[in-house]
C-alpha cells in the first residue's frame, strides 16, 4: 500500500486549464470534426486522476501525466475506430509523438498556445450560432462543464448541452477547420472572437448575485482569452484596448462585493483594494493600444476604466475627462446604458440638476426606465437635490426593478 | 486498536459528467481524507468486472465477476483504526465518496 504523498496541492483552476489544453491539442491532432473525442479523452483523463491521485498521491508533473493519459485514451479510441482505414496509423504515431510533450515545459508552451488560438477562432466562427460560440469557446477553450457555464449564464443544464451540440453539427455540416484565417479574413474573424470575448467578460462583470465566484471566472477566462490574441502576431491596436478594458476593471472586483457579498459602487469602493498588478497590464495594453488612429468602443472604455484607476480616491477623479469619454462611447454605440453612465459623469461635472434633466429624457425608454440600476441614478440624484420622498419611491423601485440590461 | 476497511462502491458512469473543475475539487477532497490521521492507507480497483472463480463439479472455473451486470461497483478502499463499528462509523461519516452518492461498506479486519 502507497501512503500518499505530501505534495498533494494541486495549482488552483489546474484541471480547467489542462482541460482547455488537452482538447486544443486533441482537436488539433484529430481534426475538429472529432472534437467529442478528444473531449472524452480530456474527460478520461481526469477521471483516471481522481482513480490514483487519492492513494498513491499526485504526480511530480501532474500537467504531463493528465496530458499523457489523455493522448493514450485518445490513441485506443482510434485503434478502435473502424472507419479511419489507412489514415489510422498515422493519426496514432502523431499522438504518440504529441503525448510526450511536457505542457510545464517553456519550448512547448507556444505549440500550445497556437492550438488554443486556432481552437477559439473555430469556436467564434460566424458559421456557428452566436449563442453556441460562447458556450463552445468555454466548454472547449475554457474547460468549462456543461452545468458551470448554464450557471453563469442563468440558464438550465439541457439549454447549454443544445448550444453546444448545434454549434459542433455546424462545424461538421460546414466543414470548419482549424486552419487560421488570413489576410482581410484575419481581421474580420478577429473582430468575432473579440465580440466573443467581450460579451463573456461583460457577462461575468455584471454579476448580481456577488457571491457567485463562476462570473468571476468568466471576467478571468475572458481576460486570459484576450490576452491570448493579444500576445501573438496578429494583435491590433483593438485587441490591446480589450485586454486594456478587461484588465482595469477585473482590478476593481476586489472591492466591488462587501463581506455580505453585496456590491458597491465605484463611489463607495475602496480603491487600495484594487489589484496593482492588473492596473499595471492594464495601463500596458492601454499604451499599445494607441498606435494606430482607430478609436473604437473599447478604446473609449479603455480611457474610462484608466481614468479611474490613475485617481487615488473618488475626489481626484478627473471627471470632465471621463464626460468626454462617455461622450465619445454613446457616440460609437448609442448604448442606453452608456448613456445612462454619461448622466451621472454630468451630475459629477455640471451638478445633479442638469443630470437629472437628462435621466429623465432617457426615461422614455421604456426597458431602461425599469432598470434597477436606472432607477438607483435617478434616486441618487434627487437625493442629492433634496428632493427625499421622491429619492425614496426612486430606490424602493429600484428593489423591484429589472436587474437584466435592457 | 482494530482495524477497518471501508470498501467504496458507486456507479462509474456518474462521474462522465463531473466538471475538470469539480474533478479536481474531487480529488483534492478524497485526498484529504486519505491524510486523516486514523487513516492507515488506501487503494483502488481496477475499474472492470474483474473474475469470480468457484468450482464447477470438481473443477475451479472463473467467470466474468460480479460487476459486469450491476450499475455499483466497488471501486476502492480506504482502511483506518478505529477503537469499535461505532467510532468507524462515525469517523466516515463526513467521507466524501457519500456527499458524491457513492455507498461505502464498513469492515472490521481481524488479525492484523
Amino acid at each position: 500500500m502507497n501512503a500518499p504523498t505530501e505534495s498533494g496541492v494541486l495549482l488552483e483552476h489546474l484541471f480547467r486549464r489542462q482541460a482547455g489544453r488537452i482538447v486544443g491539442r486533441l482537436a488539433r491532432l484529430l481534426g475538429p470534426a472529432r472534437l467529442d473525442l478528444a473531449e472524452e479523452a480530456a474527460q478520461e483523463a481526469m477521471l483516471k486522476a481522481l482513480q490514483a491521485w487519492p492513494h498513491q498521491g499526485v504526480p511530480d508533473n501532474a500537467e504531463a501525466w493528465l496530458f499523457r493519459v489523455a493522448h493514450n485514451a485518445a490513441i485506443d479510441a482510434i485503434r478502435r475506430d473502424r472507419v479511419l482505414g489507412e489514415k489510422k496509423d498515422a493519426i496514432v504515431a502523431e499522438l504518440t509523438h504529441s503525448s510526450t510533450i511536457d505542457p510545464a515545459d517553456p519550448d512547448f508552451e507556444e505549440q500550445l498556445r497556437d492550438d488554443e488560438l486556432r481552437m477559439i477562432f473555430m469556436c467564434c466562427h460566424p458559421e456557428i450560432p452566436r449563442d453556441s460560440r460562447i458556450a463552445l469557446s468555454l466548454k472547449a477553450v475554457g474547460g468549462f462543464g456543461v452545468r458551470e457555464i448554464a450557471r453563469a449564464f442563468l440558464a438550465d443544464d439541457a439549454t447549454i448541452a443544445q448550444r453546444l451540440v448545434r454549434a459542433k453539427r455546424q462545424i461538421l455540416n460546414r466543414h470548419l477547420t482549424l486552419d487560421m484565417p488570413r489576410g482581410p479574413e484575419l481581421r474580420c474573424r478577429l473582430d468575432a472572437v473579440m465580440e466573443v470575448i467581450y460579451f463573456m467578460f461583460n457577462e461575468g462583470y455584471a454579476a448580481h448575485e456577488g457571491e457567485d465566484l463562476i462570473r468571476q471566472d468568466l471576467c478571468l477566462e475572458a481576460l486570459r482569452l484576450g490576452r491570448l490574441i493579444a500576445s501573438g502576431s496578429i494583435a491590433t491596436p483593438r485587441a490591446h484596448a480589450l485586454v486594456a478594458l478587461m484588465a482595469l476593471q477585473t482590478a476593481r472586483l476586489p472591492a466591488r462585493v462587501d463581506e455580505a457579498g453585496d456590491l458597491i459602487l465605484l463611489d463607495d469602493q475602496d480603491r487600495s483594494r484594487w489589484d496593482q498588478q492588473l492596473i499595471a497590464l492594464g495601463f500596458c495594453h492601454f499604451d499599445r493600444s494607441m498606435a494606430g488612429d482607430e478609436v473604437t468602443e473599447y478604446h473609449a472604455q479603455a480611457a474610462i476604466a484608466a481614468t479611474h484607476a490613475r485617481a487615488p480616491n473618488l475626489q481626484s477623479v478627473d471627471w470632465p475627462v471621463v464626460l468626454e469619454l462617455y461622450d465619445q462611447l454613446l457616440e460609437i454605440t448609442g448604448s442606453p446604458i452608456v448613456a445612462l453612465n454619461r448622466a451621472v459623469a454630468i451630475g459629477k461635472v455640471r451638478g445633479p440638476a442638469e443630470a437629472l434633466a437628462i435621466v429623465d429624457k432617457l426615461a422614455v425608454d421604456p426597458k431602461l426606465r425599469q432598470y434597477y440600476l436606472f432607477l438607483a441614478v435617478r434616486g441618487h440624484l434627487l437625493l442629492q437635490l433634496n428632493r427625499r420622498s421622491e429619492a425614496a419611491v426612486c430606490f424602493r423601485e429600484a428593489l423591484e426593478g429589472r436587474c437584466s440590461e435592457p | 486498536m482494530p482495524q477497518y476497511i471501508l470498501l467504496l462502491y458507486d456507479d462509474p458512469s456518474s462521474w462522465r459528467n463531473i466538471s475538470p473543475e469539480e474533478m479536481q475539487k474531487a480529488i483534492e477532497k478524497y485526498t484529504a481524507w486519505s491524510k486523516k490521521p486514523f487513516t492507515r492507507g488506501s487503494q483502488r480497483l481496477a475499474e472492470d468486472p474483474g473474475r469470480v472463480i468457484r468450482m464447477q463439479g470438481n473443477q475451479p472455473r472463473a467467470t466474468d465477476g460480479p460487476y459486469s451486470e450491476t450499475k455499483e461497483v466497488l471501486g476502492g478502499y480506504y482502511v483506518i483504526e478505529a477503537a469499535n463499528y461505532d467510532e468507524a462509523v462515525k469517523l466516515s461519516l463526513d467521507h466524501p465518496h457519500l456527499a458524491y452518492g457513492g455507498t461505502i461498506e464498513v469492515r472490521q479486519f481481524f488479525g492484523m
